[in-house]
């Protein structure tokens, strides 16, 4: 099993922080900010092809999770949220060979000895204008193919258990666990890249109500429902 | 070296490093991250969640059609181009009510929808809450100063495929008769997620 998987119903944890800044330190809007533009530039996306940026790479939110998810599970939860995507989204720049390492670490001293160093001007504002776009564009993975659903709505399921991949859209508590199709959404939708545990190509997605108490027994709360929506790859007919 | 130098510190020299090396190479410009900071700052954040929640409480065709069609009931409104944006492609709101609490939660990342409410709050993001939301989410909101009473029903959404949830909180009492400019000032990111209650502020 991945830890990171398994976060959900993990005891023995203290009392949540209500912490409602986004931001909780000044750099982390930065490390935020480059990501959104990686993903806006990425390649895989058709609007991309006459931008002129030097990134030529395929990057989602599917690569920033497996990067996480590929951690340490006890570095996991060591560093903080914006932590752990400097530190994914810097080593994916260095292996993939766009920065050298050795650079990374002498502008990073630089930065050090004397932070009021200004950052570079300039650049192609075409690059600027596509990070815009695709905000308001976004990226859906609604596929416009016609797959038949293989569940309807008031079915009782079966959540399959696959083994643990790299990145995972299957909540591990989940697992083995019986449910109620109680909404089959319109259409088939893609994940950004195939996991190897079954998502990637278009396929139905279901909204499966969970009663709480068949996941964790007197552990969980009176009254209490868990709604979960689920790429069809992960769920089977119930067994009897 | 680096174990004398503060955490915090370390982060914000390696990111502007980074920064500065993808600016110089052609990657993103010098504005780039300004811009998309900005964005969230001016364009898409909760003020579009809570113009959106004010309507629906001063319309009730409108709530209707909010709750069955969120896209196509948020197309209808006057807000900034890009609704379907980027993390807002396939939203659907939910209704709290005195039978039913909702409380949206994603415990595999921090799947937010960004056009109606912006980014997400470092609580949403916090092992801690996605761990214990999903499991005792009355617990969890008595920590948070809203207590659901046994009678409720509390229902957990958690975001793991391609939906992203927000809640439609029930409309405070004392507040007949308001705009929905004055409705819009009271509802907070934490509202819309269930994590509190709309309340009539005291001045």
């Amino acid at each position: 099993m991945k830890l990171q998987h398994y976060l959900g119903g993990l005891e023995g944890l203290e009392q949540s922080i209500f912490e409602k800044r986004v931001f909780v330190q000044p750099w982390e809007e930065r490390v935020f900010g480059i990501h959104v533009a990686m993903m806006a530039l990425s390649n895989h996306l058709e609007t991309m092809k006459a931008v002129p940026t030097q990134f030529k790479s395929f990057w989602s939110w599917g690569h920033l999770r497996k990067g996480a998810e590929g951690l340490n599970p006890f570095d996991y939860f060591t560093y903080r949220y914006y932590e752990k995507w400097l530190g994914g989204i810097s080593e994916f720049f260095v292996e993939s060979e766009y920065v050298a390492s050795a650079e990374l670490d002498s502008k990073t001293a630089a930065y050090l000895e004397n932070p009021a160093i200004p950052l570079p001007q300039g650049g192609e504002a075409a690059i600027d204008n596509r990070v815009m776009e695709y905000l308001r564009v976004g990226d859906s993975p609604k596929c416009d193919v016609a797959i038949e659903p293989t569940f309807k709505v008031g079915d009782v399921v079966t959540v399959r258990n696959p083994l643990p991949v790299a990145h995972c859209k299957l909540p591990g508590y989940l697992r083995t666990k019986q449910g109620t199709v109680v909404e089959v959404y319109e259409g088939a939708y893609s994940y950004y890249f195939p996991t190897g545990d079954g998502v990637g190509d278009p396929m139905p997605i279901y909204n499966v109500k969970f009663d709480s108490h068949q996941i964790w027994g007197d552990l969980t709360e009176p009254q209490t429902w868990i709604y979960v929506q689920i790429f069809e790859a992960y769920l089977e007919t119930q067994k009897l | 070296m680096t174990e004398k130098i503060d955490r915090e510190t370390y982060s914000a020299a390696r990111v502007r490093a980074l920064e500065a090396l993808l600016i110089e190479k052609g990657i993103i410009t010098g504005e780039t991250v300004d811009k998309v900071i900005e964005f969230f700052e001016r364009d898409m954040g909760p003020f579009n969640g809570a113009k959106i929640v004010a309507k629906a409480w001063n319309d009730p065709m409108f709530k209707q059609r909010l709750l069955d069609d969120t896209p196509s009931a948020i197309a209808e409104m006057n807000l900034p181009r890009g609704m379907a944006g980027a993390e807002g492609e396939h939203m659907k709101a939910v209704a709290n009510t005195p039978e039913v609490h909702n409380l949206i939660v994603c415990t595999m990342c921090s799947c937010y929808p960004w056009p109606v409410l912006g980014l997400p709050p470092y609580w949403f993001k916090d092992p801690t809450f996605r761990a214990r939301a999903i499991r005792e989410p009355r617990k969890v909101l008595h920590e948070f100063g809203l207590d659901i009473p046994a009678s409720t029903r509390v229902d957990v959404w958690d975001t793991s495929a391609q939906i992203r949830w927000f809640v439609l909180p029930e409309r405070p009492t004392g507040t007949e008769g308001w705009t929905e400019e004055q409705l819009a000032a009271i509802v907070t990111p934490e509202a819309m997620q269930g994590a509190a209650k709309v309340v009539v502020s005291v001045v």
